[in-house]
């Protein structure tokens, strides 16, 4: 249950990057959340209306995009999504795969007004 | 007219920031630091008892900081051993960010230091989030818990460098695979280095502080430590 923490650093770089560009208002943020990030989405969105609640975010929306875990084969660069993390490549059959996704936890845009 | 603005930039900025000036500052004073993680009563404080009881025969100089949702239990077992350990009291909070890593060092006595401990909240999952300068997550995993847990987790199995498969002696009593385990671990990360412990019975923690053993030799050497 670390979302609280994690909403409250979404907003502050929110803040930061508004107060960048002139002060606007948010309207909107992005955030890319990985699968094994960690991250339970609903508890973000429940923490992150708490945070913003009678502040000048108040009303700002989360766009939250769910990254699904990703590998690509070392040996015919097929990209796939695995079953239980499992590098065996369906294109292929090598054994043998690095993660390209799934892992994130970034902002990615903001709306400003 | 609304205007979009694309932003990189990780939602853990400022705690990746803290950490990033925590590994600078440690590496400058070539500390090796290892962030143990697991859920709880995985065996952590009482792998460190053992670790620390080892260490005061040698000339290494340790110390831990121990993060707890409450109580000053975990730093008085591990004062015992003639090194300093703090407590860092979350007060509610699952994990351990830079910052109060960051605080809590300052509390430190001066002088050289080899080796910091991070004791991090009994959690497998928000922890695994929190870069705390460190130059390794150890994750431990304990038999009784299962051999499942590697793909429940993967965040954490994913992010560790050394697994500790621990309360190995009991392996005779459970259903735990272990063969299972380290491949499952394996799977979200092809990297991991796997050790086996028990702090009660055989093999002991031997395989592990030989592990930390090369990486204080490696830090000392390269300013970082290198895999094995």
């Amino acid at each position: 249950m670390h979302e609280l923490s994690i909403a409250q650093s979404i907003v502050d770089s929110a803040r930061e990057h508004a107060a960048l560009n002139g002060g606007r208002r948010v309207l909107r943020i992005g955030v890319r959340v990985g699968e094994i990030s960690g991250v339970a989405v609903e508890a973000l969105e429940f923490c992150f209306g708490m945070t913003v609640k009678d502040t000048d975010l108040d009303g700002a929306a989360l766009d939250l995009e769910r990254i699904p875990v990703r590998y690509r084969c070392a040996a015919c660069a097929h990209e796939f999504r695995p079953v239980e993390f499992l590098a065996d490549c369906p294109a292929c059959g090598f054994t043998g795969a690095s993660m390209i996704a799934g892992d994130e936890l970034g902002l990615s845009f903001l709306e400003l007004e | 007219m609304p205007e979009r603005v694309e932003v990189r930039q990780s939602v853990l900025k400022e705690n990746d920031r803290i950490a990033g000036e925590l590994r600078q500052a440690l590496a400058g004073r070539q500390t090796l630091c290892l962030n143990l993680v697991s859920s709880p009563g995985a065996g952590k404080t009482s792998i460190l008892e053992g670790t620390l009881d080892a260490l005061r025969q040698t000339s290494v100089r340790a110390a831990v900081v121990t993060g707890d949702i409450q109580t000053e239990r975990d730093a008085d077992r591990l004062r015992r051993y003639g090194f300093p350990a703090l407590q860092i009291t979350t007060g509610g909070t699952c994990h351990l960010d830079a910052s109060m890593v960051e605080r809590s060092l300052k509390e430190l006595p001066p002088g050289g230091l080899d080796i910091l401990f991070i004791e991090n909240v009994g959690n497998l999952v928000c922890p695994a989030s929190y870069d705390l300068g460190e130059d390794a997550k150890v994750v431990v995993l304990s038999v009784p818990e299962g051999d499942d847990k590697p793909l429940k987790y993967p965040g954490i199995f994913r992010r560790a460098r050394l697994m500790l498969l621990h309360k190995i002696d009991l392996l005779p009593y459970t259903r735990f695979n272990r063969d299972a385990a380290i491949a499952d671990a394996r799977r979200v990360n092809p990297e991991i280095e796997v050790v086996e412990t028990s702090c009660l019975a055989e093999p002991g923690l031997g395989a592990w502080l030989r592990w930390i053993e090369k990486r204080l030799a490696d830090k000392r050497q390269t300013g970082r430590p290198a895999r094995a």
